[in-house]
Protein backbone atom coordinates (compact mmCIF):
# COMPACT_ATOMS: atom_id res chain seq x y z
CA UNK A 1 0.00 0.00 0.00
CA UNK A 2 2.94 2.20 -0.62
CA UNK A 3 4.28 2.72 2.88
CA UNK A 4 7.68 4.38 3.01
CA UNK A 5 8.92 3.67 6.52
CA UNK A 6 8.19 1.97 9.83
CA UNK A 7 9.20 3.71 13.05
CA UNK A 8 9.30 1.95 16.41
CA UNK A 9 9.70 3.60 19.82
CA UNK A 10 10.29 1.83 23.10
CA UNK A 11 11.93 1.98 26.46
CA UNK A 12 12.01 -0.33 29.47
CA UNK A 13 10.77 -3.78 28.49
CA UNK A 14 10.95 -3.20 24.75
CA UNK A 15 14.22 -4.91 23.94
CA UNK A 16 12.78 -8.43 23.68
CA UNK A 17 9.87 -7.18 21.59
CA UNK A 18 12.14 -5.35 19.14
CA UNK A 19 14.36 -8.42 18.94
CA UNK A 20 11.36 -10.60 18.05
CA UNK A 21 10.15 -8.12 15.45
CA UNK A 22 13.56 -7.88 13.78
CA UNK A 23 13.83 -11.65 13.87
CA UNK A 24 10.58 -12.07 11.99
CA UNK A 25 10.95 -9.48 9.24
CA UNK A 26 11.70 -10.81 5.77
CA UNK A 27 15.23 -10.14 4.56
CA UNK A 28 13.93 -7.98 1.73
CA UNK A 29 11.68 -5.83 3.93
CA UNK A 30 10.59 -3.13 1.49
CA UNK A 31 11.10 -0.01 3.64
CA UNK A 32 13.56 1.32 6.25
CA UNK A 33 12.82 0.58 9.91
CA UNK A 34 13.65 3.38 12.34
CA UNK A 35 14.26 2.40 15.95
CA UNK A 36 14.22 4.98 18.69
CA UNK A 37 14.82 3.16 21.95
CA UNK A 38 15.79 4.74 25.24
CA UNK A 39 19.30 3.78 26.21
CA UNK A 40 22.09 4.81 28.51
CA UNK A 41 23.82 8.00 27.42
CA UNK A 42 27.33 6.82 28.06
CA UNK A 43 27.12 3.27 26.73
CA UNK A 44 27.46 3.60 23.03
CA UNK A 45 28.54 0.12 22.00
CA UNK A 46 26.85 -3.23 22.49
CA UNK A 47 23.23 -2.28 21.81
CA UNK A 48 23.33 -2.41 18.04
CA UNK A 49 25.36 -5.63 18.23
CA UNK A 50 22.80 -7.21 20.57
CA UNK A 51 19.93 -6.27 18.27
CA UNK A 52 21.82 -7.54 15.23
CA UNK A 53 22.33 -11.01 16.65
CA UNK A 54 18.86 -12.28 15.78
CA UNK A 55 17.80 -9.70 13.23
CA UNK A 56 16.96 -10.72 9.69
CA UNK A 57 17.86 -7.27 8.38
CA UNK A 58 21.04 -5.27 9.04
CA UNK A 59 20.82 -2.98 12.10
CA UNK A 60 22.97 0.14 12.07
CA UNK A 61 23.51 3.30 14.01
CA UNK A 62 23.38 5.93 11.30
CA UNK A 63 25.84 8.71 10.69
CA UNK A 64 24.55 12.23 10.31
CA UNK A 65 22.85 12.87 6.92
CA UNK A 66 22.92 9.18 6.02
CA UNK A 67 20.47 8.19 3.30
CA UNK A 68 17.79 5.76 4.48
CA UNK A 69 17.58 2.51 2.55
CA UNK A 70 14.88 -0.15 2.44
CA UNK A 71 15.53 -3.44 4.22
CA UNK A 72 17.67 -1.87 6.91
CA UNK A 73 17.03 -0.92 10.52
CA UNK A 74 18.42 2.34 11.89
CA UNK A 75 18.93 2.60 15.65
CA UNK A 76 19.13 6.08 17.19
CA UNK A 77 22.72 6.39 18.50
CA UNK A 78 23.40 6.94 22.20
CA UNK A 79 23.10 10.56 23.35
CA UNK A 80 21.85 11.89 20.00
CA UNK A 81 18.35 12.77 18.86
CA UNK A 82 17.55 11.13 15.53
CA UNK A 83 15.48 13.14 13.04
CA UNK A 84 14.18 12.21 9.61
CA UNK A 85 14.66 14.93 6.99
CA UNK A 86 12.47 15.47 3.95
CA UNK A 87 15.04 14.07 1.54
CA UNK A 88 14.86 10.64 3.19
CA UNK A 89 17.97 11.35 5.20
CA UNK A 90 18.81 11.03 8.87
CA UNK A 91 19.85 14.13 10.77
CA UNK A 92 21.35 13.83 14.23
CA UNK A 93 21.22 16.43 16.95
CA UNK A 94 22.61 17.00 20.43
CA UNK A 95 19.88 19.42 21.47
CA UNK A 96 18.56 19.31 25.02
CA UNK A 97 16.78 16.22 26.29
CA UNK A 98 13.03 15.92 25.62
CA UNK A 99 10.98 14.00 28.21
CA UNK A 100 14.32 13.45 29.98
CA UNK A 101 15.45 11.52 26.94
CA UNK A 102 18.07 11.81 24.24
CA UNK A 103 17.27 10.15 21.89
CA UNK A 104 13.68 11.30 22.30
CA UNK A 105 10.99 9.13 20.70
CA UNK A 106 8.72 12.16 20.26
CA UNK A 107 11.32 13.97 18.13
CA UNK A 108 12.00 10.95 15.92
CA UNK A 109 8.27 10.30 15.42
CA UNK A 110 7.37 13.96 14.78
CA UNK A 111 10.05 14.40 12.12
CA UNK A 112 9.25 11.05 10.50
CA UNK A 113 5.54 11.94 10.46
CA UNK A 114 6.41 15.21 8.79
CA UNK A 115 8.63 13.52 6.20
CA UNK A 116 6.44 10.52 5.34
CA UNK A 117 2.92 11.83 6.13
CA UNK A 118 0.34 9.06 5.51
CA UNK A 119 3.01 6.63 4.32
CA UNK A 120 4.35 5.95 7.79
CA UNK A 121 3.65 3.20 10.31
CA UNK A 122 4.39 4.22 13.90
CA UNK A 123 4.58 1.67 16.72
CA UNK A 124 4.94 2.40 20.45
CA UNK A 125 6.13 -0.43 22.68
CA UNK A 126 6.64 -1.06 26.39
CA UNK A 127 8.25 1.77 28.34
CA UNK A 128 8.38 3.73 31.55
CA UNK A 129 7.62 7.33 30.58
CA UNK A 130 5.35 9.29 28.26
CA UNK A 131 7.93 9.93 25.53
CA UNK A 132 6.48 8.88 22.18
CA UNK A 133 2.84 9.65 22.99
CA UNK A 134 2.88 13.04 21.28
CA UNK A 135 4.97 11.68 18.42
CA UNK A 136 2.48 8.89 17.75
CA UNK A 137 -0.32 11.48 17.74
CA UNK A 138 1.57 13.32 14.98
CA UNK A 139 1.86 10.10 12.96
CA UNK A 140 -1.90 9.64 13.33
CA UNK A 141 -2.73 13.32 12.59
CA UNK A 142 -0.71 13.14 9.38
CA UNK A 143 -2.67 10.11 8.22
CA UNK A 144 -0.14 7.42 9.07
CA UNK A 145 -0.95 4.18 10.87
CA UNK A 146 -0.63 4.37 14.66
CA UNK A 147 -0.07 1.11 16.52
CA UNK A 148 0.42 0.56 20.24
CA UNK A 149 1.60 -2.64 21.88
CA UNK A 150 -1.16 -4.07 24.08
CA UNK A 151 -0.42 -2.62 27.56
CA UNK A 152 -1.50 -5.94 29.12
CA UNK A 153 1.46 -7.54 27.42
CA UNK A 154 3.97 -4.78 28.26
CA UNK A 155 6.56 -5.21 30.95
CA UNK A 156 6.05 -1.52 31.75
CA UNK A 157 2.73 0.02 30.68
CA UNK A 158 3.30 3.78 31.10
CA UNK A 159 4.45 4.53 27.58
CA UNK A 160 1.71 2.63 25.78
CA UNK A 161 -0.99 3.93 28.13
CA UNK A 162 0.19 7.53 27.61
CA UNK A 163 0.01 7.00 23.86
CA UNK A 164 -3.49 5.52 24.11
CA UNK A 165 -4.70 8.45 26.24
CA UNK A 166 -3.54 11.00 23.69
CA UNK A 167 -4.53 9.34 20.42
CA UNK A 168 -7.29 7.23 19.00
CA UNK A 169 -4.85 4.72 17.58
CA UNK A 170 -5.53 2.40 14.66
CA UNK A 171 -4.52 -0.82 16.40
CA UNK A 172 -3.68 -2.15 19.84
CA UNK A 173 -1.66 -5.24 19.05
CA UNK A 174 0.22 -8.02 20.81
CA UNK A 175 3.77 -8.64 19.66
CA UNK A 176 2.54 -11.50 17.47
CA UNK A 177 -0.04 -9.27 15.83
CA UNK A 178 2.55 -6.52 15.24
CA UNK A 179 4.73 -9.11 13.56
CA UNK A 180 1.99 -10.43 11.29
CA UNK A 181 0.96 -6.85 10.44
CA UNK A 182 4.51 -6.04 9.32
CA UNK A 183 4.77 -9.28 7.36
CA UNK A 184 1.53 -8.45 5.54
CA UNK A 185 2.75 -4.92 4.92
CA UNK A 186 5.89 -6.36 3.40
CA UNK A 187 3.90 -8.42 0.91
CA UNK A 188 1.42 -5.72 -0.01
CA UNK A 189 4.16 -3.13 -0.42
CA UNK A 190 5.97 -5.12 -3.11
CA UNK B 1 10.10 35.00 18.02
CA UNK B 2 7.38 36.06 20.45
CA UNK B 3 10.08 37.01 22.99
CA UNK B 4 11.21 39.73 20.62
CA UNK B 5 7.72 40.67 19.35
CA UNK B 6 8.44 39.49 15.83
CA UNK B 7 5.40 38.42 13.88
CA UNK B 8 6.74 37.12 10.61
CA UNK B 9 9.81 35.75 8.92
CA UNK B 10 10.06 38.95 6.86
CA UNK B 11 10.15 41.16 9.94
CA UNK B 12 12.80 38.88 11.44
CA UNK B 13 15.04 39.38 8.40
CA UNK B 14 14.38 43.12 8.46
CA UNK B 15 15.34 43.37 12.11
CA UNK B 16 18.53 41.37 11.54
CA UNK B 17 19.51 43.67 8.68
CA UNK B 18 18.75 46.91 10.47
CA UNK B 19 20.08 46.14 13.96
CA UNK B 20 23.61 44.79 13.99
CA UNK B 21 23.38 43.54 17.56
CA UNK B 22 20.22 41.60 16.90
CA UNK B 23 22.01 39.02 14.75
CA UNK B 24 24.26 38.30 17.71
CA UNK B 25 21.17 37.83 19.87
CA UNK B 26 19.62 35.43 17.37
CA UNK B 27 22.82 33.39 17.19
CA UNK B 28 22.90 33.35 20.98
CA UNK B 29 19.30 32.21 21.25
CA UNK B 30 19.58 29.49 18.62
CA UNK B 31 22.90 28.05 19.78
CA UNK B 32 22.76 24.38 20.80
CA UNK B 33 24.84 23.95 23.96
CA UNK B 34 27.16 20.99 24.26
CA UNK B 35 25.58 18.11 26.13
CA UNK B 36 27.86 17.25 29.02
CA UNK B 37 31.50 17.73 29.90
CA UNK B 38 33.78 14.89 28.78
CA UNK B 39 31.09 13.57 26.42
CA UNK B 40 32.32 10.27 24.95
CA UNK B 41 34.84 9.49 27.72
CA UNK B 42 36.72 7.10 25.44
CA UNK B 43 37.76 10.03 23.23
CA UNK B 44 39.06 11.91 26.27
CA UNK B 45 40.95 8.79 27.40
CA UNK B 46 42.51 8.55 23.97
CA UNK B 47 43.50 12.22 24.05
CA UNK B 48 44.93 11.79 27.56
CA UNK B 49 46.76 8.53 27.07
CA UNK B 50 47.71 8.47 23.40
CA UNK B 51 47.34 11.69 21.49
CA UNK B 52 48.72 14.40 23.78
CA UNK B 53 51.66 12.40 25.20
CA UNK B 54 52.67 11.37 21.68
CA UNK B 55 52.16 14.73 20.05
CA UNK B 56 52.74 17.75 22.25
CA UNK B 57 56.17 16.97 23.69
CA UNK B 58 57.68 16.46 20.28
CA UNK B 59 56.40 19.79 19.15
CA UNK B 60 58.91 22.59 19.34
CA UNK B 61 56.70 25.56 18.59
CA UNK B 62 53.54 26.49 20.42
CA UNK B 63 50.92 23.80 20.04
CA UNK B 64 47.84 25.48 18.69
CA UNK B 65 44.35 24.13 19.37
CA UNK B 66 41.15 25.57 17.92
CA UNK B 67 37.55 25.09 19.02
CA UNK B 68 35.58 26.60 16.12
CA UNK B 69 32.12 26.33 17.68
CA UNK B 70 32.62 26.96 21.36
CA UNK B 71 28.95 27.08 22.34
CA UNK B 72 28.73 26.45 26.06
CA UNK B 73 32.28 25.75 27.18
CA UNK B 74 31.68 22.04 27.79
CA UNK B 75 34.45 21.01 25.42
CA UNK B 76 36.68 23.94 26.37
CA UNK B 77 36.63 23.25 30.10
CA UNK B 78 37.06 19.51 29.54
CA UNK B 79 40.08 20.22 27.36
CA UNK B 80 41.70 22.69 29.74
CA UNK B 81 41.15 20.34 32.70
CA UNK B 82 42.80 17.52 30.77
CA UNK B 83 45.77 19.68 29.71
CA UNK B 84 46.19 20.95 33.24
CA UNK B 85 46.29 17.40 34.61
CA UNK B 86 48.85 16.44 31.98
CA UNK B 87 50.99 19.45 32.90
CA UNK B 88 50.68 20.79 29.36
CA UNK B 89 48.76 24.02 29.97
CA UNK B 90 51.85 26.18 29.23
CA UNK B 91 52.67 24.42 26.00
CA UNK B 92 49.44 25.07 24.17
CA UNK B 93 47.61 28.05 22.76
CA UNK B 94 43.85 27.56 22.59
CA UNK B 95 41.62 29.66 20.39
CA UNK B 96 37.88 29.45 21.06
CA UNK B 97 35.54 30.96 18.50
CA UNK B 98 31.83 31.41 18.01
CA UNK B 99 29.59 33.59 15.90
CA UNK B 100 27.99 35.34 18.87
CA UNK B 101 29.78 37.65 21.33
CA UNK B 102 27.07 36.94 23.89
CA UNK B 103 27.95 33.24 23.83
CA UNK B 104 31.64 33.97 24.34
CA UNK B 105 30.88 36.31 27.24
CA UNK B 106 28.72 33.60 28.78
CA UNK B 107 31.50 31.04 28.56
CA UNK B 108 34.06 33.38 30.12
CA UNK B 109 31.91 33.59 33.25
CA UNK B 110 32.25 29.82 33.76
CA UNK B 111 28.55 29.29 34.52
CA UNK B 112 27.37 25.73 34.09
CA UNK B 113 24.00 24.02 33.97
CA UNK B 114 23.58 22.01 37.22
CA UNK B 115 21.41 19.47 35.35
CA UNK B 116 24.44 18.35 33.39
CA UNK B 117 26.68 17.85 36.38
CA UNK B 118 25.84 14.27 37.27
CA UNK B 119 26.59 12.85 33.83
CA UNK B 120 29.66 15.09 33.56
CA UNK B 121 31.02 13.68 36.84
CA UNK B 122 30.51 10.13 35.57
CA UNK B 123 32.11 11.00 32.25
CA UNK B 124 35.11 12.54 33.99
CA UNK B 125 35.70 9.34 35.98
CA UNK B 126 35.34 7.18 32.88
CA UNK B 127 37.78 9.46 31.07
CA UNK B 128 40.35 8.57 33.78
CA UNK B 129 40.43 12.07 35.23
CA UNK B 130 43.15 12.17 37.89
CA UNK B 131 41.26 14.29 40.44
CA UNK B 132 37.59 15.01 41.16
CA UNK B 133 35.53 17.12 38.80
CA UNK B 134 34.33 19.01 41.90
CA UNK B 135 37.87 20.39 42.22
CA UNK B 136 37.13 22.49 39.14
CA UNK B 137 33.93 24.24 40.11
CA UNK B 138 32.21 25.90 43.02
CA UNK B 139 28.53 26.01 43.89
CA UNK B 140 26.97 29.42 44.36
CA UNK B 141 23.35 29.09 45.49
CA UNK B 142 21.83 27.07 42.63
CA UNK B 143 24.55 27.90 40.15
CA UNK B 144 27.64 26.01 39.20
CA UNK B 145 30.63 28.24 38.47
CA UNK B 146 33.58 26.60 36.80
CA UNK B 147 37.14 27.60 37.68
CA UNK B 148 37.82 30.36 35.15
CA UNK B 149 41.58 30.29 35.82
CA UNK B 150 41.50 27.21 33.55
CA UNK B 151 40.59 29.41 30.59
CA UNK B 152 42.65 32.49 31.53
CA UNK B 153 45.00 32.02 28.58
CA UNK B 154 42.39 31.09 26.02
CA UNK B 155 41.97 33.47 23.12
CA UNK B 156 38.26 34.15 22.55
CA UNK B 157 37.35 35.45 19.16
CA UNK B 158 34.17 36.05 17.22
CA UNK B 159 34.01 34.08 14.00
CA UNK B 160 31.17 34.76 11.60
CA UNK B 161 28.86 32.00 10.42
CA UNK B 162 30.69 31.70 7.11
CA UNK B 163 33.93 30.86 8.91
CA UNK B 164 35.76 33.77 7.26
CA UNK B 165 39.26 34.40 8.50
CA UNK B 166 40.01 31.11 10.25
CA UNK B 167 43.13 30.78 12.44
CA UNK B 168 46.20 29.20 10.84
CA UNK B 169 48.77 26.49 11.69
CA UNK B 170 46.42 24.63 13.99
CA UNK B 171 47.59 21.25 15.30
CA UNK B 172 44.26 20.13 16.72
CA UNK B 173 40.71 21.15 15.91
CA UNK B 174 37.98 19.99 18.28
CA UNK B 175 34.72 20.37 16.35
CA UNK B 176 32.31 17.81 17.71
CA UNK B 177 28.60 17.70 16.98
CA UNK B 178 28.31 21.01 15.21
CA UNK B 179 28.64 19.88 11.62
CA UNK B 180 25.32 18.04 12.13
CA UNK B 181 23.50 21.39 11.98
CA UNK B 182 24.57 22.01 8.38
CA UNK B 183 23.45 20.43 5.13
CA UNK B 184 25.91 18.24 3.19
CA UNK B 185 27.00 21.08 0.86
CA UNK B 186 27.71 23.41 3.75
CA UNK B 187 29.44 20.60 5.64
CA UNK B 188 31.82 20.10 2.75
CA UNK B 189 32.58 23.82 2.59
CA UNK B 190 33.31 24.02 6.31
CA UNK B 191 35.55 20.94 6.14
CA UNK B 192 37.54 22.66 3.38
CA UNK B 193 38.05 25.68 5.62
CA UNK B 194 39.11 23.49 8.53
CA UNK B 195 41.56 21.70 6.23
CA UNK B 196 43.08 25.06 5.33
CA UNK B 197 43.41 25.97 8.98
CA UNK B 198 45.31 22.82 9.97
CA UNK B 199 49.08 22.57 9.89
CA UNK B 200 50.85 19.61 8.25
CA UNK B 201 49.45 16.40 9.79
CA UNK B 202 47.17 18.41 12.05
CA UNK B 203 44.23 16.52 13.59
CA UNK B 204 40.50 17.10 13.35
CA UNK B 205 38.08 15.56 15.86
CA UNK B 206 34.41 15.32 14.86
CA UNK B 207 31.45 13.94 16.82
CA UNK B 208 31.34 10.14 16.84
CA UNK B 209 28.38 10.03 14.41
CA UNK B 210 29.81 12.70 12.14
CA UNK B 211 32.28 11.92 9.44
CA UNK B 212 34.25 13.41 6.62
CA UNK B 213 32.25 12.27 3.63
CA UNK B 214 32.33 14.97 0.97
CA UNK B 215 33.73 14.04 -2.42
CA UNK B 216 36.76 16.32 -2.19
CA UNK B 217 37.22 16.32 1.57
CA UNK B 218 37.38 12.51 1.86
CA UNK B 219 40.63 12.70 -0.08
CA UNK B 220 42.01 15.40 2.15
CA UNK B 221 41.64 13.70 5.50
CA UNK B 222 42.77 10.26 6.62
CA UNK B 223 41.20 8.36 9.50
CA UNK B 224 43.34 8.11 12.63
CA UNK B 225 40.79 6.73 15.07
CA UNK B 226 37.56 5.59 13.49
CA UNK B 227 35.63 4.91 16.71
CA UNK B 228 36.28 8.44 17.95
CA UNK B 229 36.05 10.18 14.54
CA UNK B 230 39.60 11.51 14.59
CA UNK B 231 41.11 12.55 11.26
CA UNK B 232 44.51 13.77 10.11
CA UNK B 233 45.19 16.28 7.37
CA UNK B 234 46.57 14.49 4.38
CA UNK B 235 49.06 16.30 2.18
CA UNK B 236 47.94 16.32 -1.43
CA UNK B 237 50.45 16.16 -4.22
Amino acid sequence: MGYKAVIIGGSAGSFQVVTRILNSLPKNFPVPVLLCLHRLKHVRSGFVEALSLKSNIPVEEPYDKELLKPGKAYLAPANYHMYVELANRIALSTEDTVNHSRPSIDLSFITAANAYREKLVGIILSGANKDGAYGLKKVHDNGGIAIVQDPNECEVKTMTQSALQLTKVDFVYSTDQIISFLQKLSKSND
Amino acid sequence: MSTYSISSFESLIKKINSESEFLDTILYETAVPSTEMFRDPSLWRWLREVYFPDTVDRNTGRFKIWLPACVSGGELFSLTILLSELGLSDKVQITATYSSDKILEYIKKGTYDPKKLEVSEENYKRANGSRELADYYRTDKNNIIRDTSLIANVEFRKLNVNFDNVPQNIKLILFRNNLIYYNPTQQDKILQLLYGSLSVSGHLVLGIRERVSGVSTSREFEVVNEAESVYRKRMLN
